[in-house]
């Protein structure tokens, strides 16, 4: 069957898509659009009124907003996980995805960025964290991890940007040809002036493979150094040597669960079943499965280690993750990232749609309890007992927290209508390879 | 021709002398200081002119400087060795800035007009007093005059004027009255007095009740002596309840509430036969002589713990015992007084560690004895016009008795105060007063010493002195009188100083007079009389509610001011609002936790109070402090006058709310993380290797000594801080949600024996600090002088130091700091101004260090050891904590920090801080 498909189905479907909107497409737009607009207001107000409306209080400096940035900087991982990693293992489902991981990178460090920015107390002298000229020589203090995440992030950014835009300027050129009117320039313009030849073509492969390799170490280079936002400081439950890699396994879980919880919808509303089949799932699921057992992996250490370890700190705070007030987020956490993925032994659920997009969203949920859980508790009940104390987010770290899923999902529908999904020639690429393998004409 | 050079200069001068005189907000701001023309007193802008006055927010009378700036009063401290104080200044001395600032203050008179009271001029409210005073006179009515504990000039001028005005000056009335130790003392010495207590000789010290580190008396001065104790000392405190001064003290016996008369009389028949000054055999023979079996069954104190403080009394070299308070507050009060004089007597303390001669001037002081024949000569329609003044009797008057609308029964009502409290609500004429920092006064608070108050400001409002009304009363009526009360306490100092005398006077703020007093003797009739009276009666079982003191307001005469409310109560760490102390076994069997609300019922009379629970509180007793409550549940003693403060058979219940508490601690113990530690688990940590090379401290490296046994709780370099570093004071809703501001704050830890240790807690000044490497813009850097220094303007609130920080001493401005006006002029010019955003922290007073090493510098010489001394140390009343230069190798802080025993917290961090604590090891001093 699939053998027999041409490339120009591919072609058909995928920028066919691009045509259609429809009133689901419309309706979300909507929805994330206000939420954007929340998003916004809020901010606003918390520049202008100050961080006391938010829940934050004297041994919690840090959480709901902290706890987004974590997350959605681990969101943006599997976007260069699956283009470039995959890209460069040659792994044949990631065809499927790459294209849509990639805007999820963008769009979800774009959303990361802004969470830094927003929990500043004088956002207006954000710049004191850049290293630019000025006459008194100073510069940010390079010992902090602050100024390094400010790097990271930026580079990554940079990277992912540019690594999704050159992937895709066969498929502008596609839509040029394809698309008539203003929208035809425009793609005109973004392709570069692509045509296909077998000189650009052998450029394009260089280059995106040197690209590809270029990202690779940014997968576990960044959210190495956001762990160490943590790991740097002496709170218990933060200073511990095996936050890097636990990250970056959590960053890849997350961001997994991610590309389910998006691509199986859209795969659904596009018509994209033909384009996207089971057996890529299948592949993405066993990511899935592989990083959810390294995060289990760290969590039995890290409560290990700080009952075998010397500092009762420590002990009392794996302790109070577990017993304490937000021992409730803690099991759902285990439950959803350690013991639910668990499932995907099974074929069977490795191969269901429904139960993927369930997972993913479970998991994603259990990310990001995971952080908020990391964050808090460790803060709330540090050193000091005097100072102990607990935190509840408000209405406005709630709204915050909702409208940058808003503005996420309406950078990446408004993706999902202006720029085709799939990678359509890869696809066609895949498709003459395999019809090569399986000697069809 | 000008050069550049010269032309920036004149330019600088010229724009800095315009911007300076601009420096005014306001339109109408009167200008007390030129900018231009220095007055003669020396007021220059931007230099310190500091003034010694006389606190006024209880009756003991301590010493206060207060530091002017731009003839400003912005902070008041001690005066070093002050015969009240002893130098240091409480909670509540530090907070009368605060009243002097506080927007409810009453701005002008106001009187009543068809029910409510409406704003008047002084001309309208004082004629309408005149004329009902000369309506009364003509109706042959007398009037009252009820005022708080007035003493000195205003005693004098108010004994003259009242019968001048057709008044009756009543007794005193304080709610801290006294009245069992007066009368026990008139009864047995024919002393009725309050005598005034040497703490600080005794070796051996049993008080009952008696609160003397918080309200009793001169709580600051007694809190010095105590802490000053020799070397040795044991002290014994007894009480139902847990008082700061019971946590205090070395063993706390905690009796069942009104069993006191067990424990003293069992004493008294202890040490007598050995006792230093035999009792009259008369006195012998009526002694009352419970077994000590008996004692112990009555008072719920074990028999050796009996045997242990009756043999230490008698073996004592400088016994003394005092009782009052919460002990004499009681039915059987009269007893408990006169048994414990007895034993000073018998034990040789009279006239040694208890002075009768020199006493505290208690003799005028009245009781609710006194209020309560008011009521009943206000029910007959017997008063013509009554003044109340200085005094809130409706508030502390049994609410049964219904004090507030006997009131009516006065021709008319005229109230003296400063702010609306229960009482001024009922008066016709209210006439605001003049603060202490704005009039000219002049005190007694006890025999000998005399203390002057004068003004360190103009009036805020449209208020005058006390003085000055009944002045303009008698003028009014017709006398020849002072054209005001400043002329006439002039016209007093003149004629009793000469000119070198005075100027002495004026500088030190006091004056010691020599006082002659017979010897007191013992009435051995009058005492056997007395033992006669008193019942051994077994205390009643059941619940009790105590009503306590409070060190935060006293009576509750400074309940109103926010500050103390910021400050947390030492031994709950509650800050805003009421609530009612709960012992943990209690809380399990009523089924409460911190928060729950409880309504508390006493006949009639309920009130809803949040719980929380205290550790070391007996089982069975419940604890309100009593100013918090809207009305005085309590009955009265008619033996003595004293209101009953431990009420037996309390109504308990859920109301089913409950919700945050603004309360401070997170954890009543310090979880064996040994802040403050045991000495078998201290441990010389080794110098940790690093990868960065050490802070060089070429000049001063500033240090820090905190002494935890000489520590109190008391909160007073708490809200020392608070005022002199602007602290933002935030309010109940942002405590609530864990947001205080407080620089330093004391920690209480428990023990599970229910004994608490104070820790205080303020930045530590880290040599190797967790805080400065994580701040990504380097707003928290490391001076050479030893300071974590914080750069306000550069900070940008990642808030990242304070979740590095192990003692969580940083503090972020969640909101812009607002102080309502007046009160945004209480601030202190010499800081940076911080606003929303920002990180803040103990600065360890850095502007105090600048300002000491400036003036080193003018007068060419080095800082001097004890020249620093930060706003915390100064307050200190029991001068725990010790300021200054680790790299003068002479100084009382290089001794201290090498002492052996000293520590410093999380030591095993690898945090080095500035600031080492000890437990003794170093006089303190002033």
């Amino acid at each position: 069957m699939t053998g027999t498909r041409v490339g120009s189905e591919v072609e058909r479907d995928v920028l066919g898509a691009i045509r259609r909107p429809g009133w689901r497409w419309l309706l979300g737009l909507a929805v994330s659009g206000l939420l954007a607009v929340l998003l916004h207001v809020l901010w606003g107000a918390l520049i202008v009124r100050g961080l006391g409306l938010t829940g934050l209080n004297n041994p919690v400096g840090w959480a709901v907003l902290i706890t987004n940035f974590v997350f959605w900087v681990g969101i943006a991982h599997s976007g260069t996980l699956i283009s470039a990693v995959l890209f460069l293992f040659r792994a044949r489902f990631r065809t499927s995805f790459n294209r849509s991981a990639e805007a999820m990178t963008v769009f979800a460090i774009l959303v990361a960025g802004m969470f830094p920015l927003i929990h500043l107390g004088r956002v207006w002298v954000f710049y004191f964290l850049l290293p630019y000229p000025i006459e008194r020589l100073i510069w940010p203090n390079f010992r902090s991890p602050l100024p390094w995440d400010v790097f990271a992030v930026t580079t990554y950014l940079i990277v992912s940007v540019v690594f999704f835009y050159v992937g895709m300027i066969p498929d502008l050129a596609l839509a040029r040809r394809h698309l008539p009117g203003l929208r035809g320039r425009i793609y005109a313009v973004l392709s570069l002036g692509w045509q296909g030849t077998g000189e650009q073509w052998r450029h394009y492969a260089r280059l995106y493979l040197f690209l590809a390799a270029f990202a690779t170490p940014l997968v576990a280079s960044v959210h190495s150094i956001v762990s160490w936002d943590f790991a740097v400081s002496i709170v218990p439950g933060w200073h511990t040597t095996i936050f890097a890699p636990y990250f970056v396994a959590g960053a890849i879980l997350s961001g997994t669960a991610m590309v389910l919880t998006l691509s199986i919808p859209m795969r659904r509303w596009l018509g994209l079943e033909a384009h996207m089949p089971i057996d890529h799932y299948e592949g993405i699921a066993k990511i899935l499965l592989f990083t959810s057992l390294l995060v289990g992996y760290t969590y039995v250490v890290e409560q290990g280690l700080s009952l075998y370890g010397p500092s009762p700190f420590e002990r009392d705070q794996y302790a109070f993750r577990a017993f304490g007030p937000y021992r409730g987020l803690f099991w759902l956490m285990v439950v959803c990232n350690a013991i639910l993925p668990l499932t995907l032994f099974l074929r069977r659920a490795r191969r269901s749609l429904p139960w993927l997009f369930v997972l993913g969203i479970l998991v994603n949920v259990g990310m990001w309890t995971e952080r908020f859980v990391l964050i808090v508790a460790s803060l709330s009940h540090d050193f000091d007992p005097y100072a102990w104390g607990t935190y509840s987010p408000t209405r406005y770290e709630i709204g915050i927290t909702a409208g940058s899923f808003g503005l996420f999902f309406l950078f990446f529908l408004l993706f999902s209508r202006l720029l085709p999904v799939i990678a359509i020639t890869e696809s066609k690429q895949a498709l003459a390879d395999r019809a090569g393998e399986e000697g069809t004409p | 021709m000008m050069d550049r050079r010269t032309f920036l200069h004149t330019l600088g001068l010229l724009t800095g002398g315009s911007a300076l005189s601009a420096c005014t907000p306001g339109k109408d701001r009167r200008h007390l200081v030129s900018a231009l023309v220095p007055p003669e007193d020396g007021v220059v802008p931007g230099q310190s002119v500091w003034h010694a006055t006389t606190c006024t927010e209880c009756p003991a009378g301590c010493g206060m400087q207060v530091r002017l700036r731009e003839g400003r009063p912005v902070k008041a401290e001690g005066v070093p060795g002050h015969p009240v104080s002893g130098g240091g200044l409480c909670v509540r001395g530090q907070a009368s800035l605060w009243r002097l600032y506080d927007p409810r203050r009453l701005r002008g008179p106001q009187v009543r007009d068809g029910g409510a009271l409406r704003a008047a001029t002084w001309d309208d409210a004082l004629s309408r007093v005149a004329s009902a005073l000369a309506e009364a006179r003509g109706a042959g009515r007398t009037g009252a005059y009820l005022s708080g504990r007035t003493t000195g000039a205003l005693a004098a001028l108010l004994a003259e004027s009242a019968p001048a005005l057709g008044l009756e000056w009543l007794p005193r009335f304080e709610p801290f009255s006294h009245a069992a130790i007066r009368r026990a003392n008139g009864l047995l010495f024919g002393a009725p007095e309050v005598p005034r207590l040497d703490a600080a000789r005794p070796d051996v010290l049993l008080t009952v009740g008696a609160d003397l580190l918080e309200t009793f008396v001169s709580p600051v001065g007694l809190a010095a002596q105590v802490v000053a104790g020799p070397a040795g000392r044991r002290w014994w405190h007894a009480e139902p309840h847990c008082s700061l001064t019971g946590a205090n003290a070395d063993r706390r016996l905690v009796l069942r509430a009104g069993s006191e008369p067990w424990l003293l009389a069992w004493l008294l028949a202890r040490v007598a036969p050995s006792a230093r000054r035999p009792l009259p055999p008369a006195v012998v023979a009526a002694m009352p002589r419970p077994s000590i079996a008996a004692t112990a069954e009555a008072t719920g104190v074990a028999v050796d713990a009996l045997e242990a403080l009756g043999a230490a009394l008698a073996a004592a070299k400088e016994p003394l015992v005092v009782a009052g308070a919460i002990a004499t507050a009681a039915e059987g009060g009269l007893a408990v007084a006169g048994l414990a004089a007895l034993l000073q007597w018998t034990l040789g303390a009279t006239g040694r560690t208890v002075d009768l001669a020199r006493g505290e001037g208690y003799g005028d002081v009245g009781s609710l004895l006194d209020l309560r024949a008011l009521g009943e000569r206000l029910e007959r329609g017997q008063v013509g016009v009554l003044f109340v003044a200085r005094a809130n009797p409706v508030r502390h008057a049994p609410a049964a008795w219904r004090l507030a609308g006997k009131l009516a029964g006065a021709t008319l009502r005229v109230g003296l105060g400063d702010l609306m409290d229960e009482t001024l609500r009922e008066m016709d004429v209210v006439l605001p007063l003049s603060h202490p920092l704005e009039t000219w006064e002049e005190l007694a608070p006890r025999r000998g010493l005399r203390e002057l108050l004068r003004p360190a400001a103009a009036p805020l409002g449209d208020t005058r002195a006390e003085g000055d009304v009944l002045l303009e009363l008698r003028r009014r009526a017709g006398e020849t009188v002072a054209p005001s009360y400043q002329e006439r306490l002039m016209a007093g100092w003149r004629a009793r100083y000469d000119d070198a005398a005075l100027r002495a006077y004026s500088a030190a703020g006091w004056a010691e007079e020599p006082v002659s007093g017979p010897p007191v003797g013992l009435d051995a009739g009058a005492a056997a009389e007395l033992l006669r009276g008193v019942r051994l009666s077994p205390p009643k079982p059941g619940l009790v509610l105590v009503l306590a003191p409070s060190i935060r307001s006293f009576d509750g005469r400074s309940r109103a001011l926010q500050l103390l409310e910021e400050v947390p109560d030492p031994l709950t760490t509650v800050t805003y609002g009421p609530w009612i102390s709960v012992a943990p076994g209690d809380a399990r069997r009523l089924g409460v936790a911190d928060g729950d609300e409880l309504r508390v019922t006493l006949g009639g009379w309920s009130a809803e109070l949040p719980a929380k629970l205290q550790p070391g509180l007996a089982e069975g007793v419940f604890v309100v402090q009593r100013d918090v409550l809207p009305s005085f549940p309590g009955g009265m003693d008619p033996a003595t006058g004293e209101a009953i403060c431990a009420l037996p058979g309390p109504g308990l219940e859920r109301t089913g709310r409950g919700g945050r508490m603004p309360y401070l601690s997170g954890s009543p113990s310090q979880q064996g993380r040994g802040l403050i530690p045991e000495p078998i688990h201290r441990k010389e940590t080794a110098k940790r290797a690093s990868l960065y090379p050490e802070h060089p401290h070429p000049e001063h490296r500033w240090t820090m000594a905190i002494d935890v046994s000489r520590c109190i709780g008391c909160g007073a370099c708490a809200a020392s801080c608070y005022v002199e570093n602007d602290v933002p004071v935030t309010g109940a809703r942002e405590h609530r949600l864990g947001r205080e501001m407080s620089w330093l704050r004391i920690e209480p830890f428990y023990d599970a024996a229910g004994g608490v240790d104070f820790l205080p807690i303020l930045c530590q000044q880290c040599h190797a600090a967790p805080c400065e490497p994580v701040c990504p813009v380097y707003a928290a850097y490391h001076n050479p002088e030893g300071l974590n220094v914080q750069v306000y303007n550069r900070c940008i609130g990642t808030r990242y130091c304070s979740n590095n920080c192990p003692y969580k001493v940083r503090r972020f401005n969640w909101f812009d700091p607002v102080r309502e006006a007046p009160l945004d002029l209480l601030h202190n010019p010499d800081l940076s101004a911080r606003g929303r955003g920002i990180m803040e922290k103990c600065t360890f007073c850095v502007q105090r260090i600048t300002a000491a090493r400036d003036r080193a510098k003018d007068e060419g010489r080095a800082v001097r050891d004890g020249e620093v001394v930060p706003a915390c140390a100064q307050s200190c009343p029991t001068t725990a904590i010790v300021f200054g230069d680790l790299n003068d190798a002479g100084s009382r802080i290089a001794a201290l920090v090498k002492a052996p025993g000293s520590w410093r917290v999380f030591e095993e961090l690898g945090t080095e801080p500035s600031v080492h604590y000890h437990r003794g090891g170093g006089e303190g001093e002033r």
